[in-house]
């Protein structure tokens, strides 16, 4: 308990000062615990304890990621070679490579990597909140409120407000119906998710009303709000999602302690020093900003939320909420999904979700199926 | 309205009599209400002219050639959805199954869109590949629900359900991707509606409408029992797994009979058994009695508002139970304690 209470986070440097860390280990007072790797600076009286499985599945993931960025610019309905794509990167390839890779599928693939990370990082917030690994924000109705109120600006009902605005204003309200109507059961438990399951089909349904009530362009133009693209996205709401990305990972990171405390219980939690409210608070409130910018970005992905974690949960140690290592796998599959989605069945486009739907669906039933063991 | 706990027999038998007296009148009105109202141009001063006498072509045909039908449809849609939804809640002992929430109206809706993609016409195949997508769809739900653990839980029955359909949805719109033929002959028969439907559809699916009522008159009596537990329902002479599969039959021929003509309606079925259990108390019996005229009753209240709220256009029918159904949903949930069937 006090090892986890006390000890780094997910292959994030910690410092601790070095007294307090001598109080702790009396009998080996330099020597890391195991499994940990200590880079001490000596003259500013400042240790860092790296989690060495951390640090391996997160560099690993980013390398893979790399890989998998690489290749998403470099297939297509024109093939590059690897060398070309990395030139034209750097500015040096042929202008019609450059056009190809900088205009064309960079910007897509940025609006990939943030939507995944961010859909994710939502994801293993929500599961560590809610202690479920099935309560991700698309299983409980907030990609749902999002996209309503997104598809309501698009289809002219909110006048004049941007997507991204009126996402986060319904990716709330779907919060705050799914968590007031749970109240009487709590956060935990299948019953939650069954209200949320409500709620996301209120508003899955309010959209369909929005869709019907318009002209058929303007329905069709939302359409990718239904199932989720990221086919031509615009660019203003992929730059506010870079920056809300950018800063909710910081944030999360820096509730990673109070988030590994929130895994046990309420007494637990309160009684190893983390104010229990304000803590659940904050990070039901990170996840629904960036479930909300995401969505605003990619339509409903979320079944991105629940494999990024996942994947994440299965390669680190339970030691910590694999914050960075969920973010970094988040990015990956919504990457590999949108570049399978482009190329399976080209010249025919699948829209990335109902890739991941497809890929995911089986994953969901599988873990609610086997016998019940971890928890998140 | 809870009658469960009244001693007397006569006396819930005179109150239920009663009920199933309003709810008789309230679906004729709604039915009257269904002909004469619609999204076009023709409204109530001229069907009621219609029946006075007066010679208006265009009501005449609007009336009788499709309001009509549609009311008629909307009548055999909202009882098989209904009465699915009771035997399949009997049958799994829960609340929460749903024949659209637990992914059978998506097996149908599946199944269909598969046909359709390796070349069968809408018309010719739809009834029967629809029931037998319905069939797989409710042998896979029940199996789970058997599953040590799942079943237990409702709720996170209700969740592989919707994790299911999500699946085949998610397929379906692959498929027809795909296959712009088959999208084009489907994309208004997947929404979910009783527009435009042929009094033929009805016609189509009618001997399978009677042969599972007539399963249901059989079954009634040995899953009165079964809600007694295995155990009771053999002391008394019953044999339960083929109860279940009987159950399981009727409930694939009814939802793949009302998928087959209007498409996958969710809600429905979880709706109209609760309101009739409400009314009816837990004997599946009496509750199956109720689910008959409540069912057509919540189908046409959907089925005009569906028509008038956003007329000219219409609205998916399914759009409607949604809304009114997630409500329900979420009071099920919220019961302090869920009640077991």
């Amino acid at each position: 308990m006090k090892n986890t209470a006390k000890q780094s986070l997910s292959g994030v440097a910690l410092p601790h000062t070095s007294t307090a860390y001598h109080e702790e280990a009396s009998a080996q007072a330099v020597a890391a615990p195991q499994g940990y790797w200590r880079a001490a600076l000596p003259r500013y009286g400042v240790s860092v304890l790296l989690e060495k499985r951390a640090l391996v599945v997160n560099i690993g993931l980013s390398a893979a990621l790399l890989a998998a960025c690489v290749l998403y610019l470099s297939l297509g309905s024109v093939t590059l070679s690897p060398n070309a794509v990395v030139a034209s990167l750097v500015g040096r390839g042929d202008s019609m490579t450059t056009f190809m890779v900088q205009q064309l599928r960079l910007p897509r693939l940025i609006a990939a990597c943030f939507t995944g990370a961010a859909f994710a990082l939502a994801g293993v917030l929500m599961q560590t909140l809610a202690r479920n690994r099935l309560a991700t924000p698309g299983i409980i109705g907030i990609d749902n409120g999002a996209t309503a109120f997104a598809v309501a600006s698009i289809v002219g009902l909110g006048v004049g407000i941007a997507p991204p605005a009126m996402a986060l204003a319904g990716a709330t309200t779907a919060a705050v119906l799914t968590f007031g109507l749970a109240s009487g059961s709590g956060t935990q438990g299948y019953r939650f998710i069954v209200a949320g399951i409500g709620v996301g089909a209120v508003f899955g349904a309010v959209t369909q009303l929005m869709l019907a009530r318009v002209a058929i362009d303007t329905a069709n133009a939302a359409y990718p709000w239904t199932v989720g693209s990221l086919n031509a996205r615009p660019a203003s709401a992929v730059q506010l999602l870079g920056i809300g990305l950018a800063l909710g990972l910081v944030a999360a990171l820096a509730l990673a302690r109070s988030l590994t405390l929130l895994r046990f219980k309420d007494a637990i939690a309160s009684g190893l020093g983390t104010a229990v409210k304000v803590g659940r608070l904050q990070v039901l409130l990170l996840s629904v900003v960036l479930t909300a910018l995401a969505v605003a970005v990619a339509g409903p992905v979320g079944l991105v939320a629940l494999i990024g974690p996942e994947i994440a949960r299965s390669l680190s140690s339970a030691r910590h909420v694999p914050i960075l290592a969920a973010t970094l796998a988040g990015a990956l599959v919504m990457v590999l999904a949108d570049l399978a989605g482009r190329t399976l069945f080209a010249p025919i486009e699948i829209p990335v979700g109902v890739v991941t739907a497809v890929v995911g669906g089986p994953w969901l039933l599988w873990i609610l199926m086997r016998p019940q063991r971890s928890r998140p | 309205m809870l009658l469960t706990k009244a001693g007397s027999s006569a006396r819930w038998r005179c109150s239920s009599r009663h009920w199933m007296l309003i709810l008789l009148t309230a679906l004729v009105a709604v039915s009257v209400v269904s002909l004469l109202i619609g999204a076009g141009s023709v409204g109530p001063r001229q069907v009621l002219g219609l029946i006075s006498g007066s010679d208006h072509a265009e009501a005449r045909f609007i009336v009788w050639e499709l309001r009509a039908p549609r009311t008629l449809i909307g009548i055999a849609v909202g009882v098989a959805l209904g009465v699915a939804g009771a035997l399949l809640q009997a049958v799994s002992r829960n609340p929460l199954a749903e024949p659209g929430l637990l992914g059978v109206s998506a097996g149908a809706a599946f199944a269909v869109s598969l046909a359709l993609v390796l070349g069968a016409s809408a018309a010719t195949l739809r009834i029967p590949v629809a029931q037998l997508g319905a069939l797989i769809g409710c042998v896979c739900v029940l199996s789970v629900a058997r599953l040590r653990g799942v079943g237990n839980d409702p709720v996170r029955l209700v969740l592989a359900g919707a994790a299911f359909s999500g699946l085949l949805g998610s397929l379906s719109a692959l498929m027809l991707l795909y296959d712009q033929r088959a999208a084009d002959e489907i994309r208004f028969w997947v929404v979910g509606s009783l527009a435009g439907r042929r009094l033929d559809d009805l016609w189509a699916v009618l001997p399978s409408l009677l042969v599972a009522g007539a399963g249901v008159v059989l079954i009634a009596r040995p899953l009165a029992a079964l809600a007694l537990g295995e155990r009771a329902a053999s002391g008394l002479g019953h044999r339960p797994g083929l109860i279940r599969w009987l159950a399981v039959g009727c409930v694939a021929l009814l939802v793949g009979a009302a998928t087959a003509i209007a498409g996958p309606i969710a809600f429905v079925g979880l709706v109209v058994p609760f309101v009739a259990r409400a009314i009816a108390g837990p004997d599946i019996r009496r509750t199956l009695w109720f689910c008959l005229p409540v069912g057509p009753l919540i189908v046409l209240t959907a089925d005009i508002i569906s028509r008038v709220v956003v007329a000219p256009s219409e609205l998916p029918l399914g759009v409607l139970t949604a809304l009114c159904g997630a409500p329900v949903l979420i009071a099920v949930v919220r019961a302090k304690r869920l009640p077991m069937l």
